[in-house]
């Protein structure tokens, strides 16, 4: 009886001692889990944080484009000067009640225009953008 | 600009920029825009070729290009279409495991949080030791970077996101107050642009030596434990804290820049040259430490540039403004000169940059207007003495940081 609870006490503290010797725990761990010898760890994220996402209400769109003014407006990216004036030129051709009105912005593509933004928000009723390559 | 305005808009995009333009205009938080793609590239197209692509279907959606921007124009909102509700954004989980050294390595390609090659992998234990190199709170934010400054949104990093960064790049804590330096100059290593563009960080002061920067043969290369690291910490950095760098989304490069991956790292050989350290010449003092930015196009050797009169014409003062008109006027030009060179400068009798630059600049401009200003010039010197060779490319200037507030 003696010997038996001997034996319970030491298969106890084996057990305890394996659990608590984190390489042997995690070896025997990963090997369980993963099939191999590599230990388990846990590393940190490298990411940053990204802003939170305001959306914006999209503007109310037209029953119909017969006498509206349509600003098209360049941004500056080489080309993009020809497709648009081609864009103004089929507006004219196919919808001669619309008034299409090419306009070049000023500075490079990301700048700004109030000039620009100002009279189309005055003048026009809708805009398209020609933006890339 | 459709909600500036208050006006309805479309957005005219060549067809390869799709992905980037959805998941971008989400971003800026019109979902929904109206977008009509045409086929690409516009430009070195006739005005007939460009006709029939209007006339045309959309390569995209298939359907007639006019017909769909008068559609976009004119078809009705949905309720979604005018939410106007705040969406919290999460960079995911804070860690990753338990798992094997190798799942993880193969994780971070996964989620697209490496740059290909073996990290180091980001422990708690590696990270607090590289938040040793610096006296900051590791909660603290550092700055912000976004893929395109203007067109990307802004994310933000704290001191401990950075400090993963530059253990995953393999640096020492003993460099991080400069990893963390560049951080907070806020250019990202890897523009989004389609032109493949280049970064160069140039370091001056003490720090060169305490850290054991090259700046000596072979500087701008890999050569150096703590030129390479850092380097690559800022790529990593890039792609982690500013969401840089994710091709078809953050990264349109045609071609690709090779330095992208660790950049052009320039330790001055301030000993060797015969003027003002760089740093020097911005306002800042001798002694102190500074990381400087600079943003373009990449570096060649001059020696390129200057076949037939290499070994005839050795006045090195026009042979710098002969490559300088060549370079595009949008980044200006910087020249990164070896010692010996620069001293062959100081020769052709200029004693300081301040001379030298203006030289360069009223050669370069004397037929017409090449640069806007002398700042459009800048002059690095670094590198070995045996030869006389020396780099320039299309590189400007933007900002400096000190290093020595990281420390």
């Amino acid at each position: 009886m003696k010997k038996q609870i001997s034996r319970a006490i030491t298969t106890v503290l084996s057990l305890f001692l394996i659990c608590n010797i984190p390489g042997l725990f995690t070896l025997a761990h990963a090997k369980e889990v993963t099939g191999t010898d590599q230990p388990l760890i846990t590393v940190l994220s490298p990411m940053g944080q990204p802003p939170s996402i305001q959306l914006l209400a999209m503007a109310p769109r037209m029953n119909t484009l017969d006498g509206k003014t349509i600003y098209i407006v360049d941004d500056g990216f080489v080309g993009g000067d020809v497709l648009l004036k081609e864009m103004v030129a089929w507006f004219e051709r196919n919808m001669p009640e619309v008034n299409a009105v090419y306009k070049r912005k000023a500075g490079s593509f990301t700048d700004e225009d109030p000039a620009l933004w100002a009279e189309i928000k005055e003048k026009g009723d809708a805009m398209i953008m020609g933006m890339g390559h | 600009m459709e909600a500036k305005l208050g006006i309805p808009a479309v957005a005219l995009i060549t067809e390869h920029f799709k992905t980037l333009v959805v998941e971008n205009s989400a971003k800026k938080g019109m979902p929904n825009l109206r977008v009509t793609y045409v086929p690409s590239p516009v430009w070195g197209k006739t005005a007939e070729q460009l006709r029939k692509d209007l006339e045309g279907n959309s390569p995209v959606t298939g359907k007639p290009v006019m017909q769909e921007i008068i559609a976009n124009l004119t078809s009705p909102l949905s309720a979604e279409d005018r939410n106007t509700r705040t969406i919290e954004q999460s960079a995911g989980p804070a860690s990753f495991g338990p798992e094997t050294a190798d799942n993880l390595q193969q994780l971070f390609i996964d989620k697209r949080m490496s740059d290909y090659l073996p990290i180091v992998l980001p422990t708690e234990e590696r990270v607090a030791a590289m938040l040793k190199g610096t006296s900051h709170d590791p909660d603290e934010v550092v700055g912000k970077m976004a893929a395109t400054p203007g067109v990307f949104e802004n994310w933000t990093y704290t001191v401990r996101t950075v400090a993963v960064n530059a253990v995953m790049a393999g640096a020492r804590p003993e460099y991080f107050p400069v990893i963390l330096a560049i951080a907070a100059a806020g250019t990202e290593s890897i523009s989004s642009s389609d032109n493949s563009f280049a970064r160069a960080v140039v370091i001056n002061g003490p720090i060169r030596d305490q850290i054991g920067l090259n700046y000596e043969i072979g500087a701008l290369g890999p050569f150096s434990h703590a030129n390479t690291t850092i380097g690559r910490a800022w790529t990593l950095l890039s792609m982690n804290g500013g969401n840089a760098g994710k091709v078809g989304t953050t990264y349109m490069g045609v071609v690709g820049n090779p330095t992208n991956g660790t950049n052009i790292v320039i330790a001055e050989n301030e000993s060797a040259s015969p003027w003002q350290p760089f740093h020097v010449q911005k306002g800042f003092k001798p002694e102190e430490s500074i990381v400087s930015i600079f943003t373009g196009w990449g570096v060649v050797s001059a020696k390129n540039s200057v076949y037939g009169v290499w070994a005839k014409e050795m006045n090195f003062t026009s042979q710098l403004q002969n490559i300088f008109k060549t370079q595009d006027p949008m980044f200006g030009a910087t020249a990164i000169l070896s010692p010996t060179v620069a001293n062959y400068l100081k020769q052709e009798g200029h004693d300081t940059m301040e001379e030298l630059i203006n030289a360069i600049f009223e050669g370069v401009n004397e037929e017409k207007r090449h640069f806007m200003s002398p700042r459009s010039i800048n002059v690095l010197v670094t590198g070995g003495y045996n030869n006389l060779y020396y780099d320039y490319g299309g590189m400007f200037y933007g900002n400096s940081v000190s290093i020595d507030k990281w420390r």
